[in-house]
C-alpha cells in the first residue's frame, strides 16, 4: 500500500476507533495517541525530499475525477508541519485534556482532522481536495461543540461562516473545471479574466476562510472562549493557517496567472486583516481572545506578502506562516497553561505570575517578541521581507498598514505581558506553580524553534520555503539570502518598537494600571465610535446576515403561504379528478376490453396515418 | 449453458409430483435451490463474458441451426431480475400458509413460470417468444386464482380476457410478418421487412399493441390492479416484480431493437403513452386505499418511465430504461413483500385500518422506507440513478417537456408513497393493532435482501452502470448496422 495512503488512513481509522469507543481516554491511550502522531511524523521523514514527486492514482468516480495524491517538494513541508503540530498538541493535551469529559471525542476528531488535512494537501485533484477540505468542516463543528456551555452556538456560527466559504470554493472549482476542462491540479493554468476572475475570487475566499482572514474571522475569537484550548491551537493557529496559505499559494502561483487587479484585491484583504484585527486585539481583556485576534492579524501579513507577486515577499509570506504557526501555537499553549493553573484567562484576575510560572513566562516573552517582530526572533526577518516586497510594489498605503499592524501588535503584547506576568499578584494565587512537564515540553520546543529561526534563517529558507515554491519562482528566489544589516528598514522597525514601548508607558501612567494601558487609543476621537460600532457587532457579517435573514424568512413565509393557498385550492380539483378516474375503473371487464380495443384503433389510425 | 436456464426449472417442475409423494416439504427447497442456481449462473455469465472477456453476445444454436437462444446485455439484466425475484418469492412462499398437499403443485407452477420467462428472454424469434409468453400467461392465470377465492378468480379472469386479446393480436402480427418475409427469426424479419408496406405496418401495430397490453400501459392497464391485488402475496411479488415487465416491457424493447428499429412516429407515440402512464398512474395511485392496489398503480407509473427512456432511442435512454427495469424489479418486489408482511401481521391491506406499524414491525418499516425512497428516486438509492439517466436522456433527446413531466411525476410519486408510509407505518397505532408484532424471519429476510440490493446498486452505481448496464447500449449499435 502506498505510504501516501497510509498517511491518510492511519489517522482516519484511529480517529474512527477513538470515536467508536464510548469511554473516556485514559493515560494508557494517551501514550498511544502520542506514539501514533509521532509515527505519522516519522512516515513523512521517511519520504522527505523525493527527487521526483511521488504519485498515487486510482480510478474513482469517472469523468476525469481520479483519486490522485501527490507528494513532492512543493507540499512536503506542509504535511510535515501538520504532523508536527498534531504531535505537539497531543503531547500538550496529555495533561490538559486528561480529566476533560468526552475527551475520546476530542481525540477522535483531532485525528480525523489530521487525516483530512493531510488528504487535502496531498490531493492532486481539486475534487478530491474539496472532499477532504469539506470533511474538515464537520470535524470543526464537532470539536468546537465538544467545549463548554455556549459552544454549540459558536459551533453553528463557525459552521455557517466556513461552510459558506467552502461553498464558494466549490463553485470556484466548478468554474475552473469548466474553463480548464480538468480538475487535475498540476494541469490547471488559467488567466484571471472573465470567468477566470470569478473562479479566482471564489477559490481565494475558500482559502482565506480556512486561514481566518477578515471577514471570515468572527468565529475564531468566540471559539477561543468556548472550545477546548487544544482545538484553538489545532485549527485557527496551526492547520487552518497551513491549509489556507497552502491553497492561497497554489492559487496565486500555480493555477492562475494573476492580473494586477487581483493582486490588489489580495493585498487589500491582507492589509485590512492586519490593521482591523490588530486594532481589535488591542482592546481585548481576555488573554485567549486577544491571541485569536493576533492570529487573524498575522494571516493578513501572509496574504499581503503572497499578493504582491514579488518573489522576496512571497517567500517572506511563507516564512511568516512558519514563524507565526510556531509562535501562535506557543502562545496558545501559554494561554492554556495559565488557564490550567489559575482557572482563568481574564486579564483583570491575573497578575504577577512570572515568579510562580517562570518557564511559562519565558516562553511567552520569546514568542511574544517574535510575533511583535523584535530583531533576532523568528518573525522579524519574515516581516522585513514582506515590508521590502510591499515597498517594491509602489503602493505605500499597504506598507503603512503593515507598519501600523506591527505597532498595534507590539503594544498588545506589552499590555498582555504586563497584565499577566507583572503587576500586583491577585490574592487567590498562592498555590500556583509552573505547568506540568507534558505541557511545558511543547511550549519550550516551540520557543526554542522561534529563536532558532530568528538566528539562523538560512535553514528554513533553503530547506522549507524554497522547495515549497513553484519551479519558476524557486529559481527567482534561489539567490535571495537575507543579510541582516542595519538598513533603513531595520531602523524603522526599532523606531516602531520604541514607539510601542513609549505608548505603553504613557498608557499605564494615564490609566493607572496595565489593563487600561490601551484605553487612550480606544478613546481617541474617531476610534472611540468605530470601536463602539465593532463592539455592537455592526461589522460582524454573521450577525448582520442573521438580521437580513429575518426579513428573508418573512418573505419566504409569504411565498410559502401563497403556494399553500394555490395548493389548498388545487387539492379539491385533483381529488375530484382522481375520484372521477377511479369511477371509470368499475371492475367490468367488458369496459376494460373496450378501452384496450379503443387504444388499438388509435394506434392503428396513428401508424397507418403516418404511413400515408 | 443457456438451455439450462429453461431446463433446470422445467426439470424441477417435472419432479414435483414425485416429490409430493415422498417428501412434500422438499418442494420449497427445490424451488429455492433452482432460483439460487439461476442467480449464480447469471452472475457467472456476467463475470465470464462482460467483466472478463468483454464478449457481449452469447448464442446457443439448437435443432441443427434452426432455433437459437441468445443472451446479450439486456437479456442478462432481465435474467438477473428474474433470478432474484424468483429467489425471494421462493423464500417468501416457504412461510406462506398453503395446503401442504398443494404446495408441490404450487412450486411446480412457480418453476414453470420462471422457465417460461427465461425462455422468453433468450428467444431469438417471434414464434418462440409467443410460445413462452403463452406459457407465462397461462401459469399466471392459475397462480392468481390459486386460492380459489372470488377476488382471485375475478382478477385472474380479467387478466385472462385482456391477455387473450393481446396474444391473439401478437399471433396475428406474427402471421402477417411471416407472410411477408417467410421467416419468424428476428434477423430475417429485420432484413426482410420494408417500411411502407401496409401489411408490415399492420403487423407492427398488432405486435406493439399486444406488448402494451401485457405491460399494462394506460389505457391498456385495467386488468393490472385487479390481478396484482387479488393474487396471493408471493404471487403478487412475482407478478409485480418481474412477470408483467418481462411480458410487456422486455418484449417490446427486444422486438423494437431487433426487428423494427426506431422511427420518429414510434418514438413520439411511445413517449406519449409513457407520459400518460407516468402521470395518470401516479395520480390514480394517490387515490387508493388499498396497500397492494396503490403499489399496482405505482407500477403502471414506473413502467411509463421505462417506456419514456426507451422511446428516446438513444444509448443513454436505453441504459436508463434497462437500469430502471432492474431497479424496479428490486424495489417493487420489496414493497410487495412489505405489503404481504403487513397483511400477514394485521390481516388487512386497507389504509383506514392500518397505522403506526413502524414501531411494531421495525424491519418491515425500515425496508419499506428504503423501497419507497428508491421508487421516488431519492439519492443515493438505485432508483435515483436510473430515473436521473432517463430524465437526462429525455432532455438530451430534445424532449424537454417530457423530461419536465418525468420530474413532476417523481414528485407525485414521493407524495403518494409518503402518504402510504404515513397511513401504514407512522402516526399512532390504530385500535386493534396493539398486539401486532414483526412477522417471521422468512417473511422479512426477502425484504432485507432486496433492500440491500437497492442500497448497494445505488452506492456502487459507478461500478454497476459502466460494467453491467453499459453493454446494453451496444444493442443500438448492432441494430443500426
Amino acid at each position: 500500500m502506498s505510504i501516501l495512503l497510509l498517511l491518510i488512513l492511519i489517522p482516519a481509522l484511529y480517529g474512527a476507533i477513538l470515536l467508536a469507543f464510548p469511554a473516556n481516554v485514559k493515560s494508557f491511550w494517551e501514550v498511544i495517541n502520542v506514539a501514533i502522531s509521532a509515527f505519522l511524523g516519522y512516515l513523512v521523514l521517511l519520504i522527505w525530499g523525493p527527487p521526483q514527486p511521488i504519485s498515487f492514482i486510482r480510478a474513482w468516480a469517472g469523468f476525469g475525477m481520479d483519486f490522485q495524491l501527490r507528494f513532492g517538494q512543493f507540499n512536503q513541508f506542509f504535511i510535515a508541519a501538520i504532523c508536527g503540530a498534531v504531535f505537539l498538541i497531543v503531547l500538550y493535551s496529555f495533561t490538559f485534556m486528561l480529566k476533560h469529559p468526552r475527551n475520546n471525542q476530542f481525540y477522535g476528531f483531532l485525528f480525523l482532522t489530521e487525516a483530512m488535512a493531510i488528504g487535502a494537501v496531498l490531493a492532486n485533484n481539486l475534487v478530491i481536495m474539496l472532499f477532504f477540505w469539506e470533511a474538515m468542516l464537520i470535524t470543526l463543528f464537532a470539536m468546537i461543540n465538544s467545549g463548554n456551555g455556549g459552544s454549540y452556538k459558536t459551533a453553528v456560527k463557525a459552521f455557517v461562516i466556513v461552510g459558506l466559504a467552502d461553498l464558494c470554493l466549490m463553485f470556484g472549482i466548478g468554474i475552473v473545471e469548466a474553463q480548464a476542462k480538468t480538475t487535475v491540479m498540476t494541469d490547471i493554468h488559467l488567466e484571471t479574466t472573465g470567468a477566470g476572475a470569478v473562479a479566482f475570487v471564489l477559490m481565494f475566499i475558500g482559502a482565506m476562510a480556512k486561514a481566518g482572514a477578515i471577514p471570515f474571522h468572527n468565529w475564531i475569537p468566540e471559539a477561543s472562549k468556548d472550545a477546548p484550548l487544544p482545538f484553538m491551537v489545532l485549527l485557527p493557529a496551526a492547520l487552518g493557517k497551513l491549509l489556507g496559505i497552502y491553497l492561497a499559494t497554489r492559487i496565486v502561483l500555480e493555477f492562475f496567472t494573476v492580473s494586477i487587479g487581483m493582486k490588489l484585491f489580495v493585498m487589500s484583504i491582507g492589509a485590512i486583516t492586519i490593521v482591523v484585527a490588530a486594532m481589535m486585539a488591542l482592546i481585548q481583556t481576555d488573554f485567549k481572545r486577544a491571541l485569536s485576534y493576533c492570529t487573524i492579524s498575522q494571516v493578513g501579513y501572509m496574504l499581503l506578502g503572497i499578493g504582491t507577486g514579488i518573489p522576496i515577499a512571497i517567500a517572506g509570506g511563507l516564512f511568516q506562516m512558519i514563524n507565526q504557526v510556531i509562535c501562535e501555537c506557543c502562545l496558545f499553549f501559554v494561554g492554556g497553561s495559565v488557564e490550567k493553573q489559575t482557572g482563568t484567562t481574564d486579564l483583570k484576575r491575573l497578575g504577577g505570575l512570572w515568579k510562580d510560572m517562570p518557564l511559562t513566562f519565558l516562553c511567552f516573552a520569546i514568542s511574544g517578541a517574535a510575533v511583535s517582530g523584535v530583531p533576532l526572533f523568528g518573525g522579524f526577518i519574515s516581516k522585513q521581507m514582506i515590508f521590502d516586497g510591499v515597498l517594491q510594489t509602489n503602493y505605500r498605503i499597504f506598507f503603512l498598514a503593515a507598519v501600523l499592524g506591527a505597532l498595534f501588535t507590539a503594544i498588545t503584547f506589552l499590555k498582555l505581558g504586563h497584565a499577566i506576568f507583572f503587576g500586583k499578584t491577585v490574592s487567590n494565587q498562592n498555590e500556583i506553580k509552573d505547568a506540568h512537564w507534558s505541557m511545558l515540553t511543547p511550549m519550550t520546543l516551540l520557543a526554542l524553534g522561534t529563536i532558532f529561526f530568528g538566528v539562523d534563517h538560512s535553514f528554513p529558507f533553503d530547506y522549507l520555503i524554497k522547495p515549497s515554491l513553484g519551479e519558476g519562482l524557486r529559481e527567482a528566489v534561489m539567490d535571495i539570502h537575507y543579510v541582516f544589516s542595519l538598513s533603513q528598514l531595520v531602523w524603522f522597525t526599532f523606531f516602531t518598537l520604541a514607539v510601542a514601548v513609549i505608548d505603553h508607558a504613557i498608557g499605564v501612567r494615564l490609566s493607572g494600571n496595565s489593563i487600561g494601558s490601551s484605553d487612550h487609543i480606544r478613546n481617541a476621537p474617531v476610534l472611540k465610535s468605530v470601536y463602539g460600532l465593532a463592539e455592537r457587532q455592526i461589522f460582524d457579517p454573521y450577525v448582520q446576515g442573521k438580521a437580513v435573514g429575518r426579513y428573508a424568512a418573512l418573505g419566504l413565509y409569504w411565498i410559502d403561504r401563497g403556494i399553500n393557498w394555490i395548493y389548498q385550492s388545487l387539492i379539491p380539483a385533483v381529488a375530484d379528478f382522481i375520484s372521477q378516474a377511479r369511477r371509470f375503473h368499475n371492475g367490468l371487464y367488458a369496459n376494460y376490453l373496450a378501452w384496450s380495443l379503443g387504444g388499438f384503433l388509435c394506434l392503428l389510425i396513428y401508424f397507418v396515418g403516418y404511413f400515408k | 449453458m443457456l438451455l439450462a436456464f429453461i431446463f433446470v426449472p422445467l426439470l424441477g417442475a417435472a419432479i414435483m409430483p414425485i416429490i409430493r409423494k415422498i417428501w412434500a416439504k422438499g418442494s420449497t427447497w427445490i424451488m429455492t435451490l433452482v432460483s439460487f442456481y439461476l442467480v449464480v449462473t447469471t452472475g457467472w455469465i456476467a463475470y465470464q463474458n462482460f467483466l472478463s472477456s468483454q464478449k457481449l453476445v452469447l448464442t446457443e444454436w439448437l435443432l441443427g441451426q434452426k432455433l437459437a437462444l441468445s443472451v446479450d446485455g439486456l437479456s442478462l439484466i432481465a435474467l438477473a431480475a428474474i433470478g432474484l425475484v424468483s429467489l425471494v418469492t421462493a423464500i417468501y412462499s416457504a412461510g406462506y400458509s398453503l395446503d401442504p398437499d398443494r404446495r408441490p403443485g404450487y412450486n411446480a407452477l412457480l418453476l414453470l413460470i420462471v422457465a417460461g420467462m427465461n425462455g422468453l428472454v433468450m428467444s431469438t424469434d417471434l414464434f418462440s417468444l409467443y410460445v413462452f409468453l403463452e406459457i407465462v400467461s397461462l401459469v399466471a392465470y392459475i397462480l392468481i386464482a390459486y386460492q380459489n377465492d372470488v377476488e382471485g378468480l375475478e382478477g385472474s379472469f380479467k387478466y385472462f380476457m385482456l391477455s387473450s386479446v393481446a396474444t391473439v393480436f401478437l399471433l396475428l402480427g406474427t402471421t402477417l410478418l411471416f407472410a411477408i418475409t417467410g421467416s419468424v427469426s428476428f434477423i430475417d424479419l429485420a432484413a426482410g421487412i420494408k417500411s411502407g408496406n401496409i401489411i408490415v405496418q399492420l403487423g407492427f401495430v398488432s405486435v406493439i399493441f399486444a406488448f402494451l397490453v401485457k405491460a399494462g400501459m394506460i389505457p391498456f392497464h385495467a386488468w393490472l390492479p385487479d390481478a396484482y391485488t387479488a393474487a396471493p402475496s408471493p404471487v403478487s411479488i412475482l407478478l409485480a416484480g418481474i412477470v408483467t415487465k418481462i411480458c410487456g416491457v422486455y418484449t417490446l424493447m427486444r422486438v423494437v431493437l431487433a426487428v423494427f428499429g426506431f422511427t420518429k412516429s414510434f418514438s413520439l407515440m411511445l413517449l406519449l403513452i409513457g407520459a400518460i402512464s407516468v402521470v395518470l398512474g401516479a395520480f390514480l395511485a394517490f387515490g387508493q386505499k388499498n396497500f397492494k392496489r396503490m403499489l399496482a398503480f405505482s407500477s403502471i407509473s414506473q413502467i411509463g418511465y421505462m417506456m419514456m427512456g426507451f422511446a428516446t432511442g438513444s444509448p443513454l435512454g436505453l441504459i436508463g430504461a434497462a437500469f430502471h427495469f432492474f431497479n424496479h424489479a428490486v424495489f417493487k418486489s420489496l414493497l410487495f413483500i412489505n405489503a404481504g408482511a403487513v397483511e400477514q401481521a394485521t390481516g388487512t391491506r386497507n389504509f383506514d385500518e392500518l397505522g403506526g406499524l413502524a414501531g411494531k414491525m421495525p424491519v418491515t418499516g425500515v425496508t419499506s422506507i428504503i423501497g419507497m425512497l428508491s421508487t421516488a428516486g431519492i439519492p443515493p438509492l438505485a432508483g435515483f440513478w436510473s430515473k436521473l439517466i432517463i430524465i437526462i436522456a429525455l432532455w438530451q433527446g430534445g424532449y424537454h417537456s417530457y423530461a419536465l413531466i418525468a420530474v413532476f411525476a417523481s414528485v407525485i410519486t414521493l407524495g403518494y408513497l409518503l402518504s402510504l408510509q404515513h397511513s401504514v407505518f407512522f402516526g399512532k397505532v390504530k385500535q386493534g393493532l396493539e398486539e401486532v408484532h414483526e412477522v417471521k424471519p422468512v417473511f422479512y429476510w426477502p425484504a432485507i435482501i432486496m433492500a440491500s440490493i437497492t442500497v448497494c446498486c445505488g452506492i456502487f452505481f459507478w461500478f454497476i452502470i459502466p460494467k453491467l448496464i453499459l453493454p446494453v447500449s451496444s444493442l443500438l449499435g448492432s441494430m443500426l448496422k
